[in-house]
């Protein structure tokens, strides 16, 4: 399940890095041109706090789309975040995409459909909004020895590995079974929170 | 408690346990943070459409503590299956910027500032500046302008308190500068407004032609829904037929680029050569298509912003009938050298084109959304595609059908079926009609003769009456035309002119232009209803409090319609008002081919698409097989065409020229028009931090060589202006979107860079829908 290659940051702005894409991620990439003023420098794991608390600073609410913690490199989004993990020199591993291609989904090709960059940190007017926050229980067990059902929603999250697996896993989370590769065989999503009454 | 109850709290509190267990806490305690503990299943889920285009979503939004604390897209949503875009998840945020309007405002005497004041007090003043106007000048002095973005509540309850309250026309709303051209493109060929076909055609159809259309970024889900399918079916082509590069056309199969305002000149040369060629479908225009011409003289039509016309534009077509072998006499001018000449499109992009659509045995649909629409002759444009579509008799089939996209949630649901425009009533019915107007009175209980029988000023030309003074009163909901119209300085606000009312959720130029300010309820913070672009009416409850005292719109109206004498035309609003007022509205509707679904049936669903007869839905309108309304066992029948022997129209329109092209003094063509990440005015997507942080600000892409003759570089502070006004913003030089040569590209959402004080008020000669893609202008470095 894990595959770990380390690309340098020029090597990916140079566009030789291509791996099976689904298609195309260019268009908002694309907009760092020789004219555009250079890149804002990555802020990958920048935060300073833990892994979660960067997770969280990128997300309006848990289970929102993150924004892109990094600038444009005028390459693919899926020269890095394809099925697999990348060690990028200098910034650590990148997580591959966590959509899944399942039964009537759609193509998840266009990126920046849902996935924005920053361009500013300032705000246009004060927000009051306050986010669902990131829940850290774990999965229940029916017993200890039983696997643990699945304590998120997984629409749009399909494919497993991309968080419980590889060198991005938070720590936390890491799968301690990587090789059995059909998760939903043992660990199951709970569609609503209530009990089988007759 | 019985025993069922009592086994449920029993296995409610150990599940609690369990979920709070000692280990499970420890564990988390150890590994993460302690700052969360609260899971989606501790939210209250309820489902609505998205707020935002016109694509209408479907969206999960989940509370906690009277707050939205998080969407998710709906998988059970036919529209969207689950998926949503950037502007979708981030939906939360547009109801919680730290500037929301609270409470209702009055402007200070003196002009500057405002103070805040009751309800009762605002309301009493609606009232009396409205009766005021009425009794001095007349129903002509009055004006109302709302929005698609009104849900059908509000709507209808404009559309009942202007026409039978007020007993004015003077009823308009924001869609007529952005749908208009589609409306009467439709009137004009099926007598019936809105599309035949819907989003299934997009998981069908074999070649995708986009006119003018950034659908990537305006309808992205939809978009992915092209993308899924095309990825899934080998062979399936998309055609991006426009005026400059954007990210849909990094993802199309052929991008032919097109001079600005020339597509007319295209589609009149696809129709010439399926005709030259013989890939028509003769059997199906002998059974259901007529030929129509109407006024082709230019100078006839005008433009409607030169001459007399600045002041009103009240042109109006007169059709005659016409032949297919007159109207193939006329298309010889346009074979494609010529066609080429005047659009820059090579003439095998144009026999390319014309295969496309005389390929009989793939499915077509073309798509097509401002560009068309925002255009000098929109409505001949729509008129056009659906010609190319009746012509080939692809047409009401599944994976075949010209599909026009709304850019606001409920363009067609409220305002071109309710039909709050000067010159309509719902159901397609118009006030020019007296057994329209008839059946309005009947329904309202209204006598007869209280509906004026005529239309009202179309959007520009009500707030040109606004600038002169004609109109005294007017009361603007859920829009921000102070951004938004054309050529903004002509309708500049003067102190001490009309008094102006405007219900929103947060400031904008447009309340800066207000004498009363009223707070309103937003989204989900009130029940409402919308219509989206394939005929689905989708409803929602209120799920959170507004805040402060706002209001929803429709309630506004209906208090300002109490203290006016007028409050029988509506329910009680103290008790549950909705459904009543939904099926009075809905009534005008049954038996029409527009039925629309109950009340009760919206609720458990997640929209049906009308007409709805007997609980089904119908995907395709006038197929047989689908549509209950015709009888025909196999084939279309254009039922509603009766003035057309029940026959779709096929109308000759010729190429007309531009209203104002470059020259040596203003050489370079502007467009304008939306980026992915901003809604329209940008007032509700700029308090929502991750959308204002990607797109802050406004800007023009600049072509690269253009940009260099011109020694730009990205970021340099530039002014553009055409012969109207002008602002300063920083070039782009290849951005997100690429122009030709000669070609500048501003987004309209920044109201600090207003490029609508550099845009033409020229209109489409029918509709009289703006266009603000194409005019000209000069640009220099600041």
């Amino acid at each position: 399940m894990r595959r770990r290659c380390v690309i340098s940051r020029d090597e990916i702005s140079r566009g030789v890095i291509s791996f099976g894409v689904i298609s195309l991620g260019l268009p908002l990439l694309a907009a760092c041109s020789k004219d555009d003023a250079v890149p804002p420098r990555p802020k990958v794991g920048a935060s300073g706090g833990t892994a979660s608390a960067a997770r969280a600073a990128r997300r309006a609410y848990d289970g929102a789309p993150p924004v892109i913690p990094h600038g444009p490199f005028g390459a693919s989004c899926t020269s890095c975040h394809g099925q697999w993990s990348l060690e990028v020199e200098g910034m650590g591993p990148s997580p591959p995409s966590p959509h899944g291609e399942g039964a009537g989904s759609m193509a998840y090709s266009r990126c920046e459909q849902c996935h924005v960059h920053r361009e500013t940190e300032q705000l246009f007017a004060p927000s009051l909004f306050r986010g669902l926050t990131q829940d850290f229980r774990r999965g229940k067990r029916q017993h200890p020895l039983a696997p643990p059902v699945i304590p998120h929603q997984d629409l749009l999250r399909e494919n497993c590995a991309a968080c419980h697996t590889g060198p991005q896993a938070r720590r936390e989370i890491v799968c301690t079974h990587p090789e059995r590769v059909r998760c939903g065989q043992c660990h199951v999503s709970v569609a609503e929170n209530t009990e089988f009454m007759r | 408690m019985n025993r069922r109850d009592f086994i449920r709290k029993l296995g409610t509190a150990a599940a609690g346990v369990a979920a709070f267990s000692c280990t499970d806490r420890d564990e988390a305690t150890r590994v993460v943070p302690p700052s969360g503990g609260v899971s989606h299943f501790d939210l209250k889920w309820g489902k609505a459409p998205c707020r935002y285009c016109g694509t209408g979503c479907g969206v999960e939004v989940g509370v906690r503590d009277g707050k939205i604390a998080a969407v998710r897209g709906d998988p059970a949503s036919p529209v969207n299956r689950g998926l949503l875009c950037v502007k979708g998840y981030h939906l939360p945020g547009l109801l919680y910027g730290g500037d929301r309007l609270l409470h209702p405002m009055r402007r200070e005497a003196g002009g500057k500032g405002f103070s805040k004041i009751s309800w009762d007090d605002a309301l009493d003043l609606v009232a009396g500046r409205f009766a005021e106007a009425l009794q001095n000048h007349g129903p002509e002095a009055v004006a109302v302008y709302g929005s698609g973005q009104w849900t059908v509540f509000d709507g209808y309850a404009a559309l009942k308190w202007v026409k039978a309250g007020l007993r004015s026309n003077n009823l308009e709303a924001n869609a007529r500068i952005c749908m208009a051209s589609a409306v009467s493109g439709f009137m004009t060929q099926f007598q019936s407004d809105e599309p035949m076909g819907c989003y299934e055609d997009l998981d069908v159809a074999d070649d995708f032609v986009l006119w003018g259309n950034n659908m990537a970024e305006m309808h992205p889900v939809l978009f992915s829904r092209i993308l899924e399918h095309k990825r899934r079916n080998r062979g399936v082509r998309i055609i991006d037929i426009a005026t400059r590069r954007t990210p849909t056309t990094e993802y199309a199969d052929t991008y032919v680029e097109i001079r600005p305002g020339t597509d007319l000149a295209l589609a009149n040369g696809i129709l010439f050569l399926l005709l030259r060629d013989g890939k028509i479908d003769q059997a199906f225009i002998d059974e259901n298509v007529c030929f129509k011409r109407g006024i082709e003289d230019a100078k006839t039509i005008g433009y409607g912003c030169y001459g007399d016309q600045a002041d009103r534009y009240l042109f109006e077509d007169a059709p005659r009938d016409a032949s297919l072998d007159e109207v193939r006499a006329q298309l010889e001018e346009y074979a494609p050298k010529k066609v080429s000449e005047i659009t820059g499109v090579s003439p095998s992009h144009i026999e390319a084109l014309a295969e496309v659509y005389g390929n009989l045995v793939r499915g077509t649909v073309s798509l097509w959304c401002m560009g068309v629409n925002q255009h000098t002759r929109g409505t001949w444009m729509n008129n056009l595609i659906n010609d190319i579509h009746l012509i080939t008799g692809k047409i009401a089939r599944p994976g075949n059908n010209p599909l026009s996209l709304t850019g606001q949630p409920s363009a067609c649901g409220t305002v071109r079926e309710v039909g709050t425009l000067s010159n309509r009533l719902p159901a397609d019915m118009v006030v020019t009609n007296e057994e329209h107007r008839a059946k309005a009175e009947k329904i309202w209980k209204v006598p007869t003769g209280t509906i004026p029988a005529k239309p009202g000023p179309h959007t520009v030309d009500m707030f040109r009456a606004l600038a002169r003074g004609d109109i005294k009163v007017i009361w603007i909901q859920v829009t921000n035309p102070w951004v938004s119209l054309p050529n903004l300085s002509r309708i500049a606000r003067k102190p001490g002119g009309p008094f102006v009312i405007v219900s929103d959720i947060y400031p904008t130029p447009t309340t800066d232009a207000a004498d009363l300010i009223l707070p309103s309820a937003a989204w989900v913070e009130r029940e409402g209803i919308f219509g989206n672009t394939e005929r689905r009416t989708q409803h929602w409850e209120k799920m959170v409090d507004p805040p402060g005292e706002a209001r929803e719109d429709a309630l506004q109206i209906i208090q300002v319609a109490q203290r006016m004498g007028m409050g029988s035309l509506f329910p009680p609003p103290e008790g549950d008002w909705h459904k009543s007022l939904y099926e009075e509205y809905r009534s005008f509707t049954l038996g029409t081919g527009k039925d629309l679904a109950s009340y009760d049936e919206l609720l458990g669903t997640r929209g049906m698409v009308w007409p709805v007869v007997g609980g089904k839905q119908t995907r395709y309108r006038y197929a047989a097989g689908h549509d209950p309304y015709v009888k025909k066992a196999k084939g279309v029948h254009f039922y509603k065409a009766k003035g057309y022997g029940e026959k779709a129209a096929f109308w000759f329109r010729p190429y007309h020229a531009p209203a104002e092209v470059p020259d040596a003094e203003f050489p370079f063509w502007l467009s304008t028009g939306r980026v992915l990440e901003h809604w329209h005015t940008g007032s509700m997507t700029r308090r929502v931090k991750e959308l204002h942080q990607a797109v802050p600000a406004a800007y023009v892409e600049v072509n690269r060589v253009d940009a260099q003759e011109l020694g730009l570089q990205s970021g340099d502070l530039v002014r553009v202006e055409s012969r109207r006004g002008g602002i300063e913003l920083p070039a782009k030089v290849d951005g997100r979107g690429k122009t030709p040569r000669g070609s500048l590209f501003v987004p309209f959402f920044d109201e600090k860079k207003l490029v609508n004080l550099a845009t033409l008020d020229a209109m489409d000669s029918i509709s009289k829908e703006p266009d603000f893609k194409k005019c000209a202008v000069r640009i220099r470095k600041v």
